[in-house]
């Protein structure tokens, strides 16, 4: 078995990970079949993010995927250019 | 067919169905509740998918079977070589 910091970051993961799945299915799947004046709805933002949220930080992840690949790529220019 | 091909073909149909349903092009009178689940869907297949993907890697880390008495000697066979090869004029 894996120890020390290995073990606390995979659970931690697993943790995050079904706490977001479990928060979104409730969102997604559950809610509209619960009464609209049920209590449970006031932990819950408007429907539409739903899909606005995850979708922000869909590009927001690719932002970053894209301003990496372009410092990576500048550094080994420079680098290049120096050696020559 | 390609395994590219298979996949494409399936979202392709999943696509398709999921758009007629939720354009209302089949003259289907669902539910209010039913469409209100049906219209995020292709978002909800999304993050879960990348809730199962992030929830499988972090299991795998804290399951990983770790060798710490092979971690160490490879560890002290490092020193080992970079000191031998230090003695012998190379430079790190």
């Amino acid at each position: 078995m894996a120890t020390g910091t290995d073990q606390v970051v995979g659970l931690g993961l697993v943790a995050v990970s079904l706490i977001i799945f479990t928060y979104y299915t409730a969102w997604v799947i559950l809610l509209p079949f619960i009464d609209s004046q049920h209590v449970i709805h006031k932990y819950f933002l408007p429907r539409a993010y739903a899909v606005a949220i995850p979708l922000a930080a869909g590009l927001m992840l690719l932002l970053f995927v894209g301003l990496f690949i372009t410092y990576v790529m500048l550094k080994n220019q420079k680098v290049t250019k120096k050696v020559q | 067919m390609t395994k590219l091909a298979q996949w494409l073909w399936g979202l392709a149909l999943l696509g398709s169905t999921w758009a007629a349903l939720t354009t209302g092009a089949l003259g289907l009178e669902l539910p209010s509740s039913c469409r209100e689940v049906l219209w995020p869907l292709p978002a909800y297949l999304l993050v879960s998918a990348g809730c199962y993907a992030l929830g499988t890697v972090g299991y795998r880390v804290a399951t990983f079977h770790d060798c710490e008495d092979a971690a160490r000697e490879l560890q002290s066979q490092i020193q080992e070589a970079r000191a031998d090869l230090a003695r012998r004029g190379m430079r790190f």
